[in-house]
């Protein structure tokens, strides 16, 4: 992976201005997506997994407001682009899918002229043409009876087809990147694993990058290629799928994964949940946002937050915890 | 002694069957999980069971008394229900010590305020909390005043419906094991609603696939765990989690 990323985001700070104060969702996350990638941000509500995307489009709402950092796209900064320019992006370039499948379509129009409409407004091609190819992308997606679907209201589509409906709306314009914020979790579990499969599939039959927003540490083990793990609005650790399961480093992610329960290893015995609660974003902790909870905390994790400790190039593995230091003290069964 | 007796339990709303003749027994002291996807019925029997549903027909025995669904006041003292939201089921205005009184003062008991303390402490609440709104609270903390909450009866059948979905991994991790251990000291039985199968597995003996209103199957944790369930069904969705997490 020597060629420039598709999206290379640096520093990115973003803060909502409240009543109560500044609440500072995004901290200063840095992560890079490639061409053809699948990338999964995971994280718990509040960590600031959906801000960072929604600051990366500039979608936030008028509170909210991206500080300092940069989204190189192609080489362009998204964050100086001007309103046409980013309008001309979003849904070209860019596509984004959301959680519930019901309330971001609208109900008065049938699913076919809500695609028509958007491939229309995106280029310069007759009805009819947007019409035959609003029936690709339904067979694409693997809607049924994809032609005589068009006509249909999305209340007349299970919740499946209708996230089904909206993946092919994001496709309409050939995206280079997608972004899918917890696009299964308003699904029944065996359908969340059909909507993922086909992401999947589709991903990689159209070679697009695609960012895989999660709360759902299980859902993204099958289809992602690397995992950034967020907490408290910082990027904690990244490395390629298998290997962050196998050796996570970070003490966040190994108390996230041991906090799971899994049909295969319960044999009665207690789960392991992470002591304490997420951190209020009005007044972060001055160092690491986890230290509070962290059973391995130091001294230096009160006053600094760590940087990102490089732990092995060829997975992509970099975690962001003091523990990783020369001088830190060994830890028990660290195989690193 | 049996717990729960369900026979031939079919549910409608309005004219439309959503149960076909639901057959299971618990145990007393046993923890029993009803899985299935939305729509399969098990929340609907559920609320046949805690009354707030009585237009079913067939036989529901709860510690070996018969329901009639027209008259239950009896029956409520020895059932309570844990809910999915622990937003949505907490009063906003009232505080933690009102809310936890008010199933005292429908079922006339008489209390000088020990058994809220009793029951915080129980559910790993600090006595701090007593005086707070739920607005105050974090999602697992309220989640722990709703169990407080079915607990100040002393019900002996606790009926949840997916009690940990709304929460983050690591705060269900918390309440999945509260309720564990408040199984153990106060010696309930469970009834769990849930869609998913690792927390059926880590709370219950034996659990019933649902699909579209009707039991598929009925098998024990060990069944489960060794991969030995038998419907086809029932190993769909087994097998949607094995493949979770790579495992």
């Amino acid at each position: 992976m020597t060629q420039s990323p598709l999206l290379k985001v640096r520093d990115l700070t973003t803060s909502f201005f409240t009543s109560r104060g500044e609440v500072q969702a995004v901290r200063g996350v840095d992560f890079d997506i490639h061409a053809g990638e699948v990338l999964g941000i995971v994280g718990e509500s509040g960590s600031g997994k959906s801000i960072t995307c929604m600051s990366v489009l500039r979608l936030l709402k008028n509170n909210g407001r991206t500080i300092k950092g940069t989204a190189h796209f192609e080489g362009r900064d998204l964050l100086e682009l001007s309103e046409l320019e980013m309008r001309r992006l979003r849904g070209n370039d860019v596509a984004m899918i959301f959680q519930d499948p019901m309330t971001s379509l609208n109900p008065t129009l049938t699913v076919g002229e809500q695609i028509i409409e958007t491939i229309i407004a995106h280029k310069n091609i007759s009805r009819s043409a947007a019409r035959e190819r609003v029936v690709e992308l339904f067979e694409l997606v693997k809607i049924p009876e994809a032609a005589s679907r068009l006509g249909a209201y999305p209340h007349e589509f299970s919740g499946g087809m209708r996230q089904r409906v909206m993946i092919a709306m994001a496709l309409s314009c050939d995206p280079k990147l997608l972004i899918a914020d917890e696009p299964t979790t308003a699904l029944d579990v065996t359908i969340q694993r059909q909507i993922l499969l086909l992401l999947k599939e589709i991903q990689s039959r159209l070679g697009m990058a695609i960012i895989l927003i999660t709360h759902d540490l299980g859902v993204i083990a099958e289809v992602t290629d690397r995992i950034l793990v967020m907490y408290g609005g910082t990027a904690m650790e990244t490395a390629n799928v298998h290997h962050l399961f196998d050796k996570p480093m970070h003490p966040y992610t190994q108390g996230l994964l041991a906090s799971v329960p899994n049909v295969n290893n319960i044999d009665g015995e207690k789960l392991k949940p992470i002591p304490g609660s997420p951190p209020d974003m009005l007044r972060p902790p001055k160092g690491c946002p986890f230290m509070p909870r962290c059973d391995k905390a130091m001294e230096i994790c009160v006053t600094t937050g760590a940087p990102e400790f490089e732990i092995d190039d060829a997975q992509s593995h970099k975690s962001r915890c003091w523990l990783h230091h020369p001088d830190a003290p060994q830890q028990k069964g660290d195989a690193a | 002694m049996t717990a729960i007796d369900l026979k031939d339990l079919t549910i409608s709303y309005s004219s439309v069957p959503v149960v076909h003749g639901a057959n299971f027994s618990v145990a007393d002291g046993e923890s029993f999980a009803l899985v299935g996807e939305s729509g399969s019925g098990k929340s609907t029997i559920l609320k046949a069971i805690s009354g707030l549903n009585d237009e079913w027909t067939g036989e529901i025995k709860l510690f070996g008394e018969k329901i009639d669904p027209k008259n239950r006041t009896d029956i409520s003292r020895i059932t309570q229900m844990v809910f999915q939201d622990p937003y949505g089921s907490l009063h906003p205005r009232k505080t933690v010590d009102t809310i936890l009184n008010e199933p005292l003062a429908i079922h006339g008991i008489k209390d000088d305020g020990t058994r809220v303390l009793e029951m915080l402490s129980a559910v790993g609440l600090d006595k701090r909390y007593r005086f707070r709104y739920p607005h105050q609270m974090s999602g697992g903390q309220r989640q722990r005043v709703a169990i407080a909450r079915a607990l100040m009866i002393k019900p002996k059948l606790l009926l949840l419906d997916e009690p940990t979905s709304a929460l983050d991994v690591s705060v269900q991790a918390e309440i999945l094991n509260l309720l564990k251990k408040l199984r153990k000291e106060q010696n309930l039985t469970f009834l769990l609603v849930t869609h998913d199968l690792p927390v059926a597995s880590f709370l219950c003996d034996r659990l019933a696939v649902m699909k579209g209103g009707e039991i598929v199957e009925i098998a024990s944790r060990e069944q489960m765990t060794k991969g030995e369930l038998k419907a086809e069904y029932s190993n769909e969705l087994l097998g949607v989690h094995a493949q979770k997490l790579g495992a």
